[in-house]
């Protein structure tokens, strides 16, 4: 099996692990944070990207 | 005796006392900026740090302060200073060119402003300069390609202004920028190859721009991307094959003239969080292999030309919280798989040909807060097992064959600001458990088979702003209750077999704009009430027996007393 990180040589992503991401922190989990483009029309979803995630504290993948 | 170092004081204290002048509307927020005394170092939104000269500015912060007027050229004068946050104001005027002057300038927010003018060139004589936020002003003009000789940018946002031309290309050529925000300017050009020379960005942004041409073909290339975002401009081609090599959470596709088939190779994708190819021009079907995409909370594919059945497979997709797969031409039924999807939030599948029934997994997803099927061929009765899904506020079934009652459960669904039923075979009575949807905004049971009485308890329906219930058989009286509506605008119950008087209480609902109750059986006279009486004819036309103020009326003409 492979490690959902590793790259391949061929095309496809996978999130991140978050593998010791958090420092000390733990458990360190992968989640999604919306990422504001400044003020957005209200129906518009903001763009996501992936952070790790420790208690209240995200650290980047 | 002044010594040179108060004197360099003065001239910074001066600097700040002319930005003020500058300023309009300081009079409270800027009431400690005043000349008696040296100690601009306390006032308001300013840092000082000392060096061996003495203190000196390092840091302005005036933001979100409400502050008119214009930026004084006196800012240069700030020989010091690292940080400058204007933003959130209502300045006017042009940056001034004297910015460039502040050498030791690490980061510049002017943003949420009313600036218009040029982008200064001086700015890129700004070499520690690291943040530059100029977004939401009216700047015009063409992004500087100066801004390249700043070395050290890693944020650069000129998002929401009224920016024209090209996006100079030598900007691709930059690894250390992180941040690009570009979007909602009027910026032309084609997607150069080269923006996959941003070898550190993280952010790429040129949401509603007037960009034409492909999306490079090299796409792929530009790992470093987490959100690409070249949404609503005027891409045309079919989405390359490399762009499978991206990595990014976000690709934000919807809003341009992409043609040709979505490639299966998005389907490798599982780092995408949002997923978006809406409002193209895609064909063909949804790949199967978009099921593997488990991390993916939104999928929006509505608004192509895309044939074929919905896959099954997308009920593997576990995080999924937004599927719009609405306004294309997909066949064949609704794959009860999709009841797998735990966190389904909103699911539209409307405007399609969809046949067959709604299947009763759908009821597992009780994260549901949109269930949208309007305009398809689906048949079948409402499945029981919807009074489960509480966070409904939403429900559309109109415009599809289903038939059978309305079920009473529908009344547990409390949550529920729209239910519209319209346009389909339904038939039996309106149930009296319709009444208990205190949050209801909309309902439209139009254009069905329905009979029986109006039920009294729809006057308990006291949010409700739209009752559409028109082009069915509905008989008995219009209830009295009805009067108890405060909010109600729009009450539509033509062509039906209502007969008996038009309750007065009617009078009561003030709100009341748009009443149409033609073509059934009243009788009696319209109430002589004022919101009756700046109502057309129209409402009323068509019940022989019912007396009022319009041509054929039997006792026109009608004199109120």
């Amino acid at each position: 099996v492979l490690e959902p990180e590793k790259r391949l040589a061929g095309p496809g992503s996978s999130p991140p692990t978050c593998r010791s991401k958090c420092g000390r922190c733990s458990p360190c989990k992968p989640v999604h944070v919306p990422i504001q483009p400044g003020l957005s029309f209200p129906l518009e979803y903001y763009p996501e990207a992936w952070r790790c995630k420790c208690g209240n504290n995200l650290f980047m993948p | 005796v002044l010594c040179p170092v108060s004197s360099s004081l003065n001239d910074e204290g001066n600097a700040l006392l002319s930005i003020k002048v500058s300023f309009s509307n300081v009079a409270n927020v800027l009431l400690d900026w005043n000349d008696e005394g040296d100690d601009f170092c306390s006032w308001r939104g300013v840092i000082c740090d000392g060096n061996g000269d003495g203190l000196s500015v390092i840091s302005l912060n005036l933001s979100n302060l409400n502050l008119g007027g214009e930026i004084s050229p006196a800012i240069g004068d700030l020989r010091n200073i690292q940080s400058i946050d204007l933003q959130g104001n209502g300045l006017t005027g042009q940056i001034p060119d004297e910015i460039g002057n502040v050498a030791s300038l690490v980061h510049l927010d002017l943003s949420d402003n009313l600036l218009h003018g040029d982008i200064p060139f001086s700015i890129s004589k700004l070499k520690q300069l690291e943040f530059l936020n100029l977004k939401n002003n009216q700047l015009v003009g063409t992004i500087p390609s100066t801004l390249t000789q700043i070395p050290n940018l890693k944020t650069l946002d000129l998002a929401r202004n009224q920016l024209r031309g090209e996006i100079p290309r030598i900007l691709y050529w930059n690894e250390v920028l992180q941040y690009l925000g570009l979007r909602d300017n009027s910026l032309t050009g084609t997607l150069s190859p080269d923006i996959c020379q941003l070898s550190g960005l993280w952010y790429f942004d040129v949401r509603g721009n007037n960009l034409t041409g492909p999306i490079p073909d090299n796409i792929g290339n530009c790992t470093s991307f987490e959100i690409l975002d070249i949404s609503y401009n005027q891409i045309t081609g079919e989405i390359p094959y490399n762009i499978g090599f991206l990595q990014v959470a976000t690709l934000s596709l919807q809003g341009n003239r992409l043609t040709g088939k979505i490639p299966e190779v998005i389907g490798l994708m599982q780092a995408l969080a949002v997923l978006d190819l809406s409002e193209n021009e895609l064909v063909g079907p949804i790949p199967a292999i978009l099921g593997n995409l488990s991390y993916t909370g939104k999928l929006y594919l509505h608004g192509n030309k895309l044939t074929g059945p919905i896959p099954p497979e997308l009920g593997n997709m576990s995080k999924l919280s937004y599927l719009q797969l609405n306004d294309n031409q997909l066949v064949g039924r609704i794959p009860p798989e999709l009841g797998k999807l735990e966190q389904l939030f909103e699911l539209n599948l409307a405007n399609n040909n969809l046949e067959g029934p709604i299947p009763h997994n759908i009821s597992s997803c009780t994260a549901l807060n949109q269930f949208n099927v309007h305009g398809n061929l689906l048949n079948g009765s409402i499945p029981l097992g919807f009074r489960n899904l509480e966070s409904l506020t939403y429900l559309n079934l109109s415009a599809n064959s289903f038939r059978g009652k309305i079920p009473m459960e529908l009344g547990h669904i409390i949550n529920l600001d729209t239910l519209d039923l319209s346009s389909n075979r339904f038939s039996g009575p309106v149930p009296a458990s319709v009444g208990n949807l205190e949050h209801l905004l909309t309902l439209n049971l139009s254009r069905n088979n329905l009979d029986g009485q109006l039920p009294a308890e729809l006057g308990n329906l006291r949010s409700i702003v739209t009752i559409d219930m028109s082009f069915n058989n509905l008989a008995g009286h219009i209830p009295v209750e009805l009067g108890q509506l405060q909010n109600i605008v729009s009450l539509i119950l033509n062509n039906n077999n209502i007969h008996g008087e038009i309750p007065a209480q009617l009078a009561n609902c003030l709100s009341l704009a748009s009443l149409n109750i033609s073509y059934n059986n009243l009788s009696g006279v319209v109430p002589p009430t004022r919101n009756f009486s700046n109502l057309s004819p129209d409402s009323f036309i068509g019940n022989p027996l019912l007396c009022g103020n319009w041509l054929g009326s039997i006792c026109r003409p009608y004199v109120p007393k």
